[in-house]
């Protein structure tokens, strides 16, 4: 399977305080890829050095098969980036910047465009500084998608939004990547929202990547056991232990990672029963996986 | 591509360029008294000359408003922006640049062909006496000239950082600071003078501003 973005260690500095240092992406082409991360984690940084807008001390970047920042034209032609906060020109209209847009891009498919200005009930006569945060947020969509892109960044594009017009905004971009199948990398931190529409995950924290995975390992890897009669000292576990709680009487909560069925035949050995597997959703486990990042089990 | 930078610089820039177009071709007109001045006297031509020296200066004027204003609109919204939407569109950074300045350098033709415009008009209405001409074409290209100078000068600290902008500012500051230190210490020392002879005075690269500014001359 190729890959839409490669990144290798990547190290880029900010300032004194914060840096992505040895930074590893791997996005599958045709995937849709959610990179979550709490606030200053890092996202939007590597999104602009995705975008060739910030340049790296050190590593690689390789977006559709060019490098980044040699070859950042032409592959900003086959790009279509929604950026955390809008930053076209306020005193056009939407129509002058539908055509404005229109100009920059070979692939620009106008009918596309005026479909789903109609479907985000866009008025093409309406400045951009008079647009609500919403109408803003359709049309930098309608701008990434009407381009045609073979990668869709997307950079918190529903932040802010009311669920209304969040349905618009995801909703036409599935049905663009069901079509193209094109890649999608988004950022978020809405993460109920990556949970349905992405097949693969990567979590930022402090500049580095915690993990990267595909989603349907991510939600089922990470669980939470009810355990009677723990072991003081767990040994070497099959697991990876991400916290572990006392409960009632003689049992415990262990929230593990890496869990799979047969991994219960540990438990007799250690003289423990395994009461309950309960499944986490994919918030619980990103707030666990962070944790164990931040405080690493001894 | 071109089109669409004129377009969104002409949206932004038009009412001070309307405004400076009208200005451009005002001050010609205006300037140069319509009548006939074949049969005046020679105290009156001096005096009628040394009118004509002291509006001229307005053409220099209105040149840098002119380049500073449509240099400021270029990339005022871009910077607004942080540039990401230029960053982001698929051509390199100097294209992006290139067409901007160019479209700001085309925009620059309105002024320039009015004052043209309006220096053939006031040329043609006015009778002048013997040795006395007009150079509305010679006073036209200078006009462009300096307008050109100013706006690539102001293109050049605008297209960059606040940071650049802040460096140019603070060295006229500490220029200027050096100079009164100077002055106040009674050293008879002048080093502004100098430095803006080195800039205005030919060589210099803005000494297409100094000088006389003369529709009318002998």
């Amino acid at each position: 399977m190729s890959n839409a973005v490669e990144v290798r260690d990547l190290l880029y500095r900010a300032g004194k305080t914060f840096e992505i240092r040895d930074l590893t992406i791997n996005v599958p082409t045709g995937s849709v890829y959610g990179f979550l991360g709490p606030n200053g984690s890092g996202k939007t940084t590597t999104i602009r050095l995705l975008l060739g807008l910030l340049r790296p001390e050190r590593g690689r970047i390789t977006i559709l098969g060019g490098d980044v920042p040699k070859e950042a034209p032409r592959i900003l032609a086959r790009t279509g980036y929604v950026p955390e906060s809008p930053h076209l020109y306020p005193m056009l209209t939407v129509d002058q910047l539908v055509r404005v847009h229109a100009s920059f891009y070979p692939r620009w498919d106008p009918t596309w465009a005026g479909e789903l200005q109609r479907t985000f009930r866009l008025d093409g006569g309406t400045r951009f500084s008079s647009l609500s945060k919403g109408e803003k947020g359709k049309l930098m969509m309608l701008l990434a998608l009407a381009q045609r892109p073979e990668l869709l960044i997307l950079d918190e594009p529903t932040d802010g939004l009311d669920p209304v017009v969040r349905r618009d905004v995801l909703s036409a971009l599935l049905d663009y990547v069901s079509q193209q199948n094109a890649t999608v990398f988004i950022s978020s931190h809405l993460i109920h929202e990556l949970e349905r529409i992405c097949d693969w995950v990567g979590v930022m924290d402090r500049g580095h990547l915690v993990a990267e995975l595909p989603m349907q390992s991510f939600k089922s890897g990470i669980k939470r056991l009810r355990v009677s009669n723990p072991p003081p000292l767990v040994g070497d576990t099959p697991f990876v232990i991400l916290s572990r709680e006392p409960g009632t009487g003689a049992a415990e909560t262990w929230v593990v990672r890496g869990w799979q069925p047969p991994m219960t035949q540990y438990f007799d050995g250690v003289g423990a029963a395994l009461r309950e597997v309960v499944d986490l959703d994919l918030e619980e486990g990103f707030v666990e996986l962070l944790n164990t990042f931040r405080q690493p089990q001894q | 591509m071109f089109r669409t930078m004129l377009f969104t610089q002409w949206t932004w820039a038009r009412n001070p360029l309307l405004v400076g177009t009208l200005a451009a071709f005002a001050i010609p007109v205006i300037s140069v008294h319509t009548g006939d001045l074949a049969s005046v006297d020679g105290f009156t031509v001096r005096t009628y000359l040394e009118t004509l020296q002291t509006v001229g200066i307005a053409y220099p004027i209105l040149a840098g408003v002119l380049g500073l204003v449509l240099a400021l609109t270029a990339w005022g919204p871009d910077h607004r922006g942080r540039h990401v939407y230029a960053l982001t569109l698929p051509l390199p950074r100097w294209q992006y640049a290139l067409l901007r300045y160019t479209a700001g350098l085309t925009l620059l033709a309105l002024p320039v062909i009015a004052l043209w415009v309006a220096a053939l008009v006031a040329s043609a209405t006015v009778r002048l006496p013997v040795g006395l001409s007009t150079y509305p074409t010679a006073l036209a290209t200078r006009f462009a000239l300096a307008a050109v100078v100013a706006y690539s000068a102001f293109s050049a600290i605008s297209a960059g950082t606040s940071r650049t902008a802040a460096y140019i500012l603070g060295a006229l500051m500490v220029l200027l600071v050096f100079q009164l230190t100077l002055t106040l210490a009674d050293t008879g020392v002048d080093v502004v003078s100098p430095t803006f002879e080195a800039i205005f005075i030919w060589p210099g690269p803005l000494a297409v501003f100094s000088g006389r500014w003369m529709l009318v001359d002998v």
